[in-house]
């Protein structure tokens, strides 16, 4: 058990799965291990920002809290075309120029209120440029990482396994349990 | 393995051989080696123990390295088996892929497979309804394909028999269409399919809503906690197999219980190649098998040999099984084999919303899936343009509403304190298709897998009478949901390849007359009396219920025809 424990360690947990680290340990390369992104810590760093604006810490864990970040990377890298692959890597290479274009600074440099402005500018974006592909797939990456994450799963108490019972007429509570 | 290295005719013989461990495979080697036989049931697939081979079955979703998406190169090299809605992360390794095991497509068919003890009982939807003489008699009545050489009563009490063991959950609710069964209770209708269920009963004379029947333990009795059984759990996470044995399959059930007769020989990786047929004899004597591992050709003998390698891979092991009496394939002196096969028509759904009954939801989850409808049209007597009819499924649910256009803290609000949205239904339909000399199966010419058999070449489409029927289910449930007064009423009808439904039947169809059918009332070649083929592959029809049920108590049966005609010598 020494060992599982020890090989369990050396996981990253995204959103409460395990994701296998980098094993070049390259500088300056992305933190986890990726069959067909080319990322680099730069990037990872930046995609981190994007998704902490989107679900940010508050009395909650944030996306960064959860590695939500790790999680977009993990699904686009495994889970989308190979188009999508490179309109997110495009899209997030862009990112800082529009911001430098509308804000005059690097977005990691931006007050949330001018990320919050920067991203919904993307979203509202009707052409589909890359850009707009990026934003898309990493805002929905995100919301489903952190759905389908054990703090909201099981901390919150959201998904139950064995709940053994069903109930077709469940009364509604008038006013819901606020969770956060 | 004690079994790898037999290297003996005496060790290879036994009294029955069983090819395919699924749901019909697995109920004929129960009944075998309950009677005593030393039984040899071979799998094509690798082995699946309970409980211990369901390596995801309690696996929270976050768990799932991709959250139960199949990733993106298996969807692609896999595009068929990725149509099925039970193809996910959790289940992906109970399916077989594509690439694994080739067919030719004459025309286009999804051919969902699941190559493993077990077989797909361990991924089926669990949805059992008995057939009524409206079913058996309607090839007769309606002239298509041929008559049936049974009727209810002489099936009724093999229902009964397998259903009190396999335990199916159920209401009596008294319809001649869908008789009742042995039931354990039933998982009742929710608010909105009660509503809906009380419209259509004050609507219309011949449009019920039921409880769907389904083979969960709602209610376990003696006889499935002696299988090892327990209460099903509304987990609902069925297909990767269940360690409380809540549903019904060959691993959790049959399988086990045959093992404990000590008269079970399980084996594995054993794809059956051909059927050897004995000249002097005039009989049936064994299964030549190639162990999938080592290629190595291996013959088992026995004195009965029963067929259940799922519809079509039934099929091909009989039109591969040739010899100098049966050139066209074992049994087939009419040329039938591998024609008239059929599937159910499952190509429309439809949906809608519900603002009633809001101060209700549901809770938890339902085993069963909701109500079901059983088949009205052209019941009693013919009343439209096209024959036969259809049954549906009905569902209703409420989910929570997340508005997820806000960005932020107001987002990271909406994700955790949604709005519960609107009732929403669902209904799906099931039609019966009509068995046509022009639907078909056959032996490629040329191409073969990896270990010398035949390509299965598959030919099978809709037709004129599947789109009017088609037609008519959307019509007539719009009608229905308008009259609850649901609202958003959509209908999909873009439709699906013949196979997706997996119900895939018939080819080597039952009959009275040897001249147009391949098996007799026992399920057994008219031409090969030791032979007997209790899966998909023996319906002449293929009505509207979902068929698994039917299966199993023609397995059943059959074997207690087979073991004591053998008793008798006639064999």
């Amino acid at each position: 058990m020494k060992r599982r424990a020890a090989i369990k360690s050396l996981f990253i947990i995204a959103g409460g799965i395990a994701i296998l680290p980098s094993c070049s340990g390259e500088a300056g390369k992305a933190s986890i291990e990726l069959s067909n992104l080319d990322i680099t810590a730069v990037q990872e760093n930046l995609l981190a920002e994007v998704t902490e604006t989107i679900l940010p810490k508050t009395s909650s864990p944030g996306a960064k809290d959860l590695n939500l970040h790790l999680f977009v990377l993990k699904m686009v890298d495994d889970c989308h075309s190979k188009s999508d692959q490179e309109s997110f890597v495009k899209g997030l290479n862009s990112l800082n120029s529009f911001a430098k274009e509308k804000f005059s600074s690097e977005f990691k440099e931006l007050s949330s209120a001018q990320r919050i402005q920067l991203l919904q500018n993307l979203e509202a974006n009707e052409a589909e440029t890359d850009s707009q592909r990026f934003y898309g797939i990493t805002k929905r990456r995100t919301i489903q990482g952190f759905l389908n994450s054990k703090y909201v799963m099981k901390d919150l108490k959201q998904y139950e396994l064995i709940p053994g019972k069903y109930n077709g007429y469940s009364a509604v509570q008038k006013t819901m349990e606020k969770l956060g | 393995m004690s079994n790898i290295n037999i290297d003996t005719i005496k060790e290879r013989t036994f009294d029955a051989i069983v090819i395919g461990s699924g749901i019909s495979g697995g109920w004929a080697a129960k009944e075998l080696t309950e009677k005593g036989l030393k039984t040899l049931v071979l799998e094509r697939g690798k082995d699946v123990k309970h409980v211990v081979d369901y390596p995801t079955t309690n696996m929270y979703p976050y768990e799932f390295e991709h959250r139960g998406e199949v990733p993106f190169a298996i969807q692609e090299s896999s595009p068929i088996v990725n149509r099925c809605y039970a193809f996910r992360e959790d289940a992906m390794h109970f399916f077989v892929k594509d690439n694994e095991h080739p067919y030719v497509q004459e025309k286009p068919f999804d051919w969902i497979r699941g190559y493993q003890v077990g077989g797909k009982s361990l991924l089926w939807a669990r949805q059992t309804q008995r057939w009524s003489d409206f079913d058996f008699e309607g090839p007769a009545r309606d002239g298509f394909a041929v008559d049936w050489p049974i009727r209810y009563k002489d099936i009724a009490p093999w229902y009964s028999y397998v259903e009190k063991f396999a335990g199916i959950s159920g209401n009596r609710d008294g319809l001649k269409e869908l008789p009742d069964g042995e039931f354990l209770p039933a998982y009742p209708l929710n608010a909105v399919e009660d509503y809906f269920k009380g419209v259509m009963s004050k609507k219309y004379t011949d449009r019920h809503v039921i409880s769907a029947r389904c083979a969960h333990l709602s209610q376990p009795n003696p006889i499935h906690i002696e299988q090892g059984r327990v209460q099903c759990q509304n987990r609902v996470l069925c297909q990767r197999g269940c360690p409380f044995g809540g549903y019904f399959s060959s691993n959790a059930s049959t399988l086990p219980w045959a093992q404990k007769t000590g008269n079970l020989t399980l084996r594995p990786f054993s794809v059956a190649h051909s059927i050897i047929y004995d000249e002097q004899k005039g009989k049936a004597v064994g299964v030549k098998v190639i162990d999938t591992n080592t290629k190595e050709e291996i013959d088992y003998f026995a004195r009965i040999i029963f067929v259940n390698a799922a519809a079509l891979n039934t099929n091909l092991i009989l039109l591969n099984s040739k010899s100098n009496r049966f050139p066209n394939g074992l049994g087939n002196d009419t040329g039938l084999l591998g024609k008239y096969v059929a599937f159910h028509n499952y190509s429309a759904r439809i949906s809608a919303e519900y603002d009633g009954l809001a101060d209700y939801k549901t809770e938890g989850r339902n085993p069963a899936g909701g109500g079901y409808i059983p088949r009205f049209r052209n019941l009693h007597k013919q009343e439209t343009d096209f024959l036969r009819g259809y049954a549906a499924g009905f569902s209703a649910y409420r989910s929570a509403d997340r508005d997820t256009s806000s960005l932020g803290t107001d987002l990271k609000e909406q994700l955790l304190n949604p709005k519960l949205g609107p009732w929403r239904v669902g209904s799906h339909m099931m039609a019966e298709t009509i068995p046509k000399e022009s639907n078909y199966v056959t032996l490629d010419a040329d191409k073969k897998d990896e270990w010398g058999i035949p390509l299965l070449k598959i030919s099978v489409d809709y037709d004129e009478n599947d789109a009017k029927m088609k037609a008519d289910y959307v019509e007539q449930m719009t009608e229905m949901f308008t009259q609850a007064g649901f609202t958003n009423i959509r209908a999909n009808t873009a439709g699906q390849a013949p196979g997706l439904d997996i119900h895939e039947m018939g080819g080597v169809r039952m009959g009275n007359d040897p001249k147009t059918s391949l098996l007799n009332k026992w399920n057994q070649l008219h031409h090969c009396r030791n032979v007997f083929i209790t899966d998909g592959a023996c319906m002449t029809s293929t009505s509207t219920q979902n068929p698994s049920l039917t299966y199993m108590a023609f397995a059943a049966r059959s074997v207690d025809f087979a073991v004591n005609e053998l008793k008798k010598n006639n064999l």
